[in-house]
């Protein structure tokens, strides 16, 4: 049910050397061969002949991993290039029974502070990366000298009132455009969470990468701009305030915390802070969210009134009429949904990057299961595999991690042209299905065209869209009871619900064609991270659905 | 596309000889080409001659063969893809484009030739600048006909290159008349900016992404060809005006004249909403090609395809689609504009080409509209998703009540046919 980062010094009576969080090497068991690349190498390769031929012991030290043994029975590892192994990979600490004994008494400790995912969304400009900048220097996450480095860069670009807002606009278009293009990641801790920030985009362009946040999050911010007009505009069917709401609860939010901000822009005005309230509350219970679990906060992101307090001068006038909880009160009860660790595990990849030393590094928000330092990891779609040499869990470096922790992962010992955006990586004994078409049940959206069979579309699962074609409709359904009311429908217009069938689309163009892989997916009744698809065309979100089933 | 010769009568029989020249009249040549036809083009046979000392010999020699159709294929072989190669074997230089389709004919040889026995099975690769006789055994319908004459007009080539654009990936296409070729595609992954990374190895991937982009341009797009009328980049978000500033940039300081004035001249910058290429229908229906190239095929088809989605949100009862339904709305005179993939003439069945055939003059003797889209275009492949067939009615018909309809009538015809059959027994 938590996020759980692992205590400093995890297991410690099985290590045998002292343990030190920040190197992930110092767990490798003591039986660790001295480096030489080649020795090194032919060595890898000699523990792997014996392991194949079936008289496999596990090396002396280790605690045997079912399921490296269960591999090498099988077979799958034999793609892996061992030559390419320049560093000893780092053995896996604990048996994986015993890491969820390990991790289920971390997760249920008191003392535990829970962790989890928030996607802060809104129309653009509505204070999103202002609200976060700020809220990170209040909490002592951004340090003085970084403050001042942006407010002198953007005071120099003509941007100053992006100061805030370039602790998380950290591209040199972003800062110039003054527009966030692309999700930013940040950490945070309150008195009772670790809190993973995605900072989304709010322009329409960028909902893309908006939804690739929004696949990451447990829990939802929405910054709406109180200023007159500005609410308006966002509100507008135009705008994205109901748009970012219907996705996030399309992915599986249910939480929100709505701030209004720029209130300072309206001299506080608590009859209007009321209104959008209002408008909001309805809006909100008409979308599917409980109206206990959606709060709403006042505050102002420029001049930091009321996300940690109400003191100060700026913040009298909200003193006036506002005695409730601060944005930091309410982001610190925010409930992280229950977490499953003994699921096979997912490890869908948002973002792929070269790491300091040897090896890629790769983020993602683990959807099911553990993962821990020297476990090996099949990527899917492809066969190459690869050793987690280190896990960082907010910029530290741990040992574990755990289903629903936003995770950066060092993986040596594989070919990072295999890897892309949308890779899932998992357990080379529990693999997750690849699928080119499957069923699905949808929820159309508000759209002016109905989708007819054939329908070309954007197939959005986590960070990833591919081209689709919405290749059968099968057939309308009753919203509540689910049951079918007509087979084979002509069309599917706005409102409706229906199974349908859906295909990546292979085009035939002629030239150079794109080659189709097959991508993993899973049943929503299997893992509900790894079953929920969005689908869109022309720019427009046209239906949110669950995957029923693998078609092929 | 040459005509060299061509006999046909009133009742349609007769033949045709074409000459074809580029990849554009090899897929008209498969589109004209069907099962049954008798075709006599060149080829090259491998003949063994045993001489009389015994010892065997072997060469080739180049026969014209006819042959009784049995299958014919069109294939266009990939251009180099994937990642940015920067492959010079594969380079084409900016103002002739390699082939890359292919044409292949099976059939029975149906003409007595020395180095081949009659009834012989064989295989004919359609090559270019060589003369096709084409003999229809079924006559030449209208939609043929029409498709000769579309193919022997002067060829131009490619008249729009467009490059649909997402950051880190790009596609190069090729528009001429009848046919899109994705001539290369670049997909480069970009470091997304992160805490752990910074946004140095987002913008330094990027810069080479533009490079990448402008090398490819020079060796995919001749833009220095006066045929071409137009180059559109497309993308979403911003990065269309990335790239073309940078080609502009780019251009003057390698002092490149020509793609200077081209981009100057022909370039336009098309905001559409995905990456993908088949964003291409949202640049055929956008203002900038519509205007400008508004009586290209292509144009023609993305703006015809426009307006039945178009209609559909509108008036569901006014766009119809599927082959059954399109063919009641054209027995009741209903159909405006008939949209028809080029697909559905390929197919198998005489009887099944004479149906579609008799639609298309019937919708045409009514002066409705027929546009019949090539399924080598984005739009013509959104249109074959669809069934190949639509149609935008002149007035709204509600399809349960036709379908009930026809069913009354399909219920009277058989009751008729069971009383004639007692009355004759
Ligand atoms: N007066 C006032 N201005 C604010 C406040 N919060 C943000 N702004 C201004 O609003 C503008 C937009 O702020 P951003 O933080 O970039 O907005 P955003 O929601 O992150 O925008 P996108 O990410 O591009 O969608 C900036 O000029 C900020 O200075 C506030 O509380 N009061
Ligand atoms: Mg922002």
């Amino acid at each position: 049910m938590i996020r759980a980062v692992p205590p400093k010094k995890p297991a410690a009576k099985i290590m045998k050397q002292s343990v030190s969080a920040t190197s992930s090497r110092a767990s490798t068991p003591p039986i660790t061969p001295k480096k030489g690349n080649k020795k090194l190498a032919s060595m890898t390769k000699l523990a792997k002949s014996t392991s194949q031929s079936g008289t496999a012991t596990p090396p002396r030290g280790v605690v045997a991993d079912q399921r490296q043994l269960d591999l090498s029975g099988m077979n799958l590892g034999s793609k892996e290039d061992v030559t390419n192994v320049v560093e000893e990979p780092p053995k896996v600490a604990i048996a994986k029974e015993k890491l969820i004994e390990e991790v289920k008494k971390t997760m249920e400790a008191e003392t535990q502070k829970k962790g989890l995912n928030l996607v802060v969304i809104g129309h653009v400009d509505a204070g999103k990366s202002t609200l976060m900048g700020r809220l990170l220097y209040e909490l002592g996450r951004m340090d003085e000298k970084t403050k001042v480095a942006n407010e002198r860069g953007s005071n120099k670009a003509g941007k100053a009132s992006f100061a805030w807002a370039w602790g998380l606009d950290g591209t040199a278009e972003e800062r110039e455009r003054g527009i966030t293009m692309d999700i930013a990641m940040q950490y945070l801790s309150t008195p009772h969470r670790h809190i993973t920030i995605l900072d989304a985009p709010g322009h329409k362009e960028f909902i893309p990468n908006m939804i690739s946040g929004a696949a990451q999050a447990d829990c939802a911010l929405l910054v709406v701009d109180a200023s007159t007009g500005e609410f308006e505009a966002g509100f507008d069917r135009a705008g994205q305030t109901r748009e970012h709401l219907i996705l996030v609860r399309s992915l599986g939010v249910t939480q929100v915390v709505v701030a209004i901000n720029k209130l300072d822009q309206v001299s506080w005005d608590q009859v209007r802070y009321g209104d959008i309230c209002d408008l909001l509350r309805a809006f909100l219970i008409q979308s599917g969210f409980q109206p206990s679990r959606t709060k709403f906060v006042p505050v102002s992101a420029m001049q930091g009134v009321n996300l940690l307090s109400r003191q100060g001068d700026d913040a009298k006038p909200l003193r006036f009429w506002y005695d409730g909880p601060t944005l930091v009160d309410l982001l610190d009860k925010l409930e992280p949904p229950s977490r499953d660790i003994v699921a096979p595990l997912r490890i869908p990849i948002s973002n792929i990057f070269k790491g300091q030393s040897a090896g890629i590094a790769v983020i993602g928000r683990i959807c099911g299961g553990i993962v821990q330092v020297g476990e090996r990891l099949r990527a899917l779609p492809g066969d190459e595999s690869g050793i987690v040499k280190m896990i960082e869990v907010e910029d530290k470096s741990v040992e574990w991690a755990a289903s629903g922790t936003a995770c950066t992962l060092h993986l040596i010992s594989i070919d990072p042209v295999q890897l892309s955006i949308g890779t899932v990586l998992c357990a080379p004994s529990e693999l997750v299905s690849l699928a080119m078409t499957f069923t699905a049940r949808i929820i159309v959206f508000d759209i002016q065209i109905p989708i007819t069979p054939g329908a070309t579309v954007e197939l959005f699962h986590h960070s990833r869209d591919l081209p689709a074609t919405v290749s059968k409709l099968i057939s309308t359904l009753d919203k509540g009871s689910g049951k079918v009311v007509k087979s084979n429908p002509r069309v599917l217009s706005k409102g409706l619900s229906a199974e349908v069938q859906i295909s990546l689309r292979t085009s035939s163009l002629s030239g150079s064609v794109s080659t189709v892989k097959s991508i993993p997916i899973e049943p929503f009744s299997v893992n509900k991270e790894m079953g929920r698809i969005l689908l869109r065309r022309g720019g427009e979100t046209i239906a949110a659905g669950v995957v029923l089933a693998l078609v092929g | 596309m040459k005509l060299v010769n061509k006999y046909v009568d009133k009742r349609g029989s007769g033949h045709v000889t074409l000459r074809p020249e580029d990849d554009e009249d090899m897929w008209h040549l498969y589109n004209l080409i069907q099962k049954g036809d008798f075709v006599r083009a060149p080829t090259i046979r491998r003949v063994q001659t045993i001489s009389s000392t015994g010892s065997t010999d072997s060469h080739r020699v180049r026969l014209n063969l006819t042959l009784e159709v049995g299958a014919v294929e069109f294939s266009s072989s990939p251009a180099p893809s994937g990642t940015s190669s920067a492959d010079p074997s594969n380079d084409q230089s900016a103002s002739g484009l390699a082939s890359t389709a292919a044409l292949h004919i099976a059939g029975r040889v149906t003409s007595e030739n020395q180095h081949v026995k009659l009834g012989a099975f064989h295989t004919l690769d359609v090559e270019a600048n060589r003369d096709v006789r084409i003999e229809k055994a079924d006559g030449w319908d209208s939609v043929a006909l029409s498709r000769v004459e579309e193919a022997i007009l002067p060829g131009k080539g490619a008249e729009v290159g467009a490059i649909v654009c997402g950051e880190g990936t790009a596609a190069f296409c090729l528009l001429s008349q009848h046919m899109t070729l994705v001539a290369h595609r670049i997909s480069v992954h970009i470091p997304r900016k992160s805490g752990a990374s910074g946004a140095s190895q987002h913008e330094k991937a990027l810069t080479k992404f533009y490079t990448t982009i402008y090398d490819a341009f020079l060796r995919h797009i001749p833009y220095s060809n006066p045929s071409l009328r137009a180059i559109i980049i497309a993308s979403p978000g911003w990065v269309r005006d990335t790239v073309h500033d940078y080609m502009l940039s780019e251009a003057t300081k390698r002092g490149d004249k020509t793609l200077y004035r081209a981009l100057k001249d022909k370039a336009f910058r098309v905001h559409v909403n995905s990456a993908h290429v088949h964003s291409l229908v949202e640049v055929l229906k956008s203002p900038e090609v519509t205007t400008q190239l508004k009586e290209t095929k292509f144009a023609r088809e993305g703006v015809a395809l426009d307006r039945f989605y178009k209609m559909l949100a509108s008036d569901e009862m006014r766009a119809w689609y599927g082959p059954d339904h399109v063919a009641f709305a054209a027995d009741r005179g209903a159909i405006g504009t008939l949209l028809i993939s080029d697909e559905l003439f390929r197919a198998s069945e005489p009887a099944v080409r004479k149906k579609y055939v008799a639609i298309v003059e019937a919708v045409q003797q009514k002066g409705a509209e027929v546009v019949i889209f090539s399924s080598m275009h984005e739009s013509g492949q959104q249109l074959n998703q669809l069934t190949g067939i639509a149609a935008l009615l002149t007035f709204p018909l509600d399809v349960e009540v036709v379908e009930a309809e026809e069913r009354e009538a399909e219920e009277e015809r058989k009751q008729q046919e069971a009383q004639t059959d007692q009355a004759s027994s």
